[in-house]
């Protein structure tokens, strides 16, 4: 190495160093903890990058944690007041939002207060972050629900895909029963220890464990003793292919083993990856229950995006929230096609993405399907015990599946959860 | 006849201990042969080897730094055990050889904190560390784990087989206190010590829950911590998880069987 080459190389490091070290004094951190390598923190990578296109000053910093790891972290630096131990943003799930938001009072930014127009988004989104007034989150993924079937399997029993847009629940379980008399397979994987469908069910009718003070609602609760009633009539069925857990339920579907599921959209990527079965897929509406303000629209799990109060960085991380989450109609096509996740901005349904036919369904515009259901999601207040409520309502479904009374089961969740939240 | 007997009865008894290693064992061979597949066929069940073991591999190299997680894993448990076992064994040493109804009251003390849960210490600790400014440093890791009641009883007890002929000849022969406790005491309870070595070094490679509440950043995190996020919550790639399960599960399994005789003759009480 001559001695101009070692001049121009010393120049080129120092230049970078001071670079670095101008840059580096300018630039904001924002960092995030969420949940879903594949999914939120994918996500959130796409967001920071759009957003660091016009604000090259904050560099968004993501930890990866799982959803039980968050809300332990979260849970220890709010009890300990640690407030250097807190994200400046946090994801957290919709069924705990009100847990958090009240238990911890002063510690989540308003977001109503940083100019974030909510008017546009999905409204139960809205309703379960509201309180005393206030919108404390940023609505992010839903779970607005759907009936995906094979219709394969639902024509050989004698039906159209056109009998499956406004089903009741018993006509549900006749074609049910159609289905594996022609074709020997079970409408529906379930796992008879888990409360999700009954969580669906309620909401679809606008109702949930606890009215919209918060106070418990479940003596006398219509929309649960419709779910608990369906959930019966499903046990008692046969139509149902039992599941234990997650993974064996999710392969009932993908094996090609059950003729319809009924969840979040959040399934349609799994449900989407056995590519063997393209085209023979189709979305429908969920069954009505039969109760008064019953709907075909539902949902299950979903997230949204807090500020911690606390941060330093928070009028940033709010902007960076409401710019990209809160109005990139782009932002919400690119992560629909990419990660599959359907967001709660009402105006995303306008771009291409959410325009366009699918092929795996036959060609059906099922975005527009799910942006539709996503706007008339009855709203609800998920309360500080829904977690609470569950475990009473898993614990009467035995009971129920051996034809106990839907009374009585009701009776039984009210006095536990009574004694639990007292 | 009897020689029949005989032959039934072992038959029956390695039938049973076949199982019993049988049903231990699965849950690795399930993890080796998760390995191989992809998240779809280990969901389906699908429980002969695969052919994605690269892929896996692959995808979680480039997404996790391994390196760097299993160097945070590998200096915070292999720190956390030398600083106990030189604090416990001295304290073990001490309340087996230097005897008062004093130092048995302290030791009563400290035998009863095994009953407290971690979860009560939790958030004292977490705010004892805010406090001290060190979160999301490898200090506060390791600072809680390296005194424990456990350790301090696991070496009392062995030190009541160390005969105290030895230390009397060694008094004898002008040896000082700690001079007889590092070379005479150390080098006879050697299996002793390898044992408690094994066992605070799993301890400290397996720790999830301080380590997750103290460590705030993707630098920091050691490898049980990057196992349990790689379990996510739409569409979990068990595939990853698997390989993740086999980097956290190698090194300590090494140690093990490179430790394994030292560790039965330290747990089994032998001395040299």
């Amino acid at each position: 190495m001559n001695a101009f080459s070692k001049f121009t190389l010393g120049l080129t490091v120092t230049t970078a160093i001071t670079f670095a070290g101008t840059f580096a004094a300018d630039a904001k951190d924002i960092t995030v903890w969420c949940w879903d390598p594949n999914f939120n923190v994918a996500i959130m990578k796409e967001a920071a990058a759009r957003y660091g296109k016009t604000h090259p000053d904050i560099n968004v910093n993501i930890v990866d944690l799982n959803k039980g790891d968050v809300e332990q972290k979260l849970q220890t630096a709010l009890a300990s007041n640690a407030t250097d131990a807190l994200p400046d943003i946090v994801l957290i799930e919709d069924y705990g939002a009100q847990k958090y938001l009240q238990s911890f009072p002063g510690s989540f930014e308003a977001l109503s207060d940083h100019g974030v127009d909510y008017s546009g988004m999905a409204p139960y989104k809205v309703q379960l972050m509201t309180l005393e007034g206030k919108v404390y989150g940023m609505p992010f993924d839903s779970g607005v629900t759907g009936l995906f079937y094979r219709k394969d399997y639902i024509e050989a029993a004698g039906y159209k895909p056109e009998d499956m847009q406004s089903l009741t629940w018993d006509k549900y379980i006749e074609i049910g029963k159609a289905v594996e008399e022609k074709t020997g397979h079970k409408m529906l994987g379930m796992d008879p220890a888990d409360g999700g469908l009954i969580r669906i069910i309620m909401q679809s009718t606008g109702k949930w464990y606890f009215d919209m003070d918060g106070n418990p609602n479940i003596a006398g609760n219509e929309g649960l003793k419709a779910a608990l009633t369906v959930e019966q009539k499903l046990l008692q069925s046969g139509i149902y292919k039992p599941a234990s857990g997650w993974s064996d339920w999710v392969s009932k579907f993908t094996s090609g083993d059950v003729a319809s599921v009924i969840t979040g959209v959040w399934i349609t990527g799994t449900v989407k990856a056995q590519k063997d079965q393209a085209g023979k897929w189709g979305v429908a509406p969920i069954p009505m229950a039969d109760a008064q303000g019953a709907t075909n629209a539902s949902n299950l799990g979903g997230s949204s995006w807090y500020v911690l109060a606390s941060s330093p960085e928070k009028n940033e991380a709010a902007d960076f929230l409401n710019e990209i989450y809160g109005k990139d109609v782009d932002f919400y096509q690119q992560i629909l096609v990419n990660q599959g996740a359907v967001g709660s901005l009402l105006a995303a349904r306008n771009g291409d993405a959410y325009s366009s036919a699918d092929d795996f369904f036959g060609g059906d515009k099922i975005w527009q399907s799910f942006s539709n259901w996503l706007g008339q999601v009855p709203a609800v207040n998920y309360g500080i015990f829904t977690n609470e409520a569950d475990a009473a309502v898993s614990a009467q479904l035995p009971a129920l599946a051996s034809g106990g009374s839907v009374d009585d089961a009701i009776k039984a969740i009210d006095e536990q959860v009574k004694t639990q939240i007292q | 006849m009897r020689r029949q007997l005989k032959i039934v009865s072992r038959a029956a008894v390695y039938l049973i201990l076949s199982l019993m290693s049988f049903i231990s064992i699965f849950p690795f061979l399930w993890m080796i042969v998760g390995a191989t597949n992809t998240t779809d066929d280990i969901i389906k069940g699908k429980w002969t080897p695969g052919s994605a073991l690269a892929a896996n591999f692959g995808r979680f190299f480039e997404t996790i730094d391994v390196a760097l997680v299993l160097f945070n894993s590998l200096s915070i448990a292999l720190i956390t055990t030398v600083l106990s076992i030189g604090i416990c064994s001295l304290a073990g040493y001490g309340f087996e050889v230097f005897r008062s109804p004093a130092r048995e009251r302290v030791y009563r003390l400290i035998i009863l904190t095994l009953a407290i849960p971690f979860a009560a210490l939790l958030i004292p600790l977490f705010m004892i560390m805010a406090s001290a400014g060190i979160l999301n440093t490898k200090f506060a890791v390791i600072l809680p784990g390296i005194a424990t009641g456990f350790v301090v009883f696991f070496f009392r007890q062995n030190t009541k087989a160390f005969p105290s002929e030895l230390r009397d000849a060694a008094r004898m022969d002008g040896l000082k206190e700690w001079q007889i406790f590092l070379s005479i005491y150390m080098p006879v309870m050697r299996s002793t010590f390898a044992a408690a070595f094994v066992i605070v070094f799993f301890t400290a490679w397996n720790s999830y829950l301080w380590p997750l509440v103290v460590l705030q950043t993707n630098e920091m995190k050691t490898i049980v911590l990057v196992v349990s996020s790689q379990v996510s919550a739409y569409y979990p790639e068990f595939g990853l998880v698997m390989v993740a399960a086999i980097l956290a599960t190698v090194p300590t399994l090494a140690i093990f069987f490179l430790m394994q005789r030292q560790f039965v003759e330290g747990l089994t009480g032998s001395i040299k």
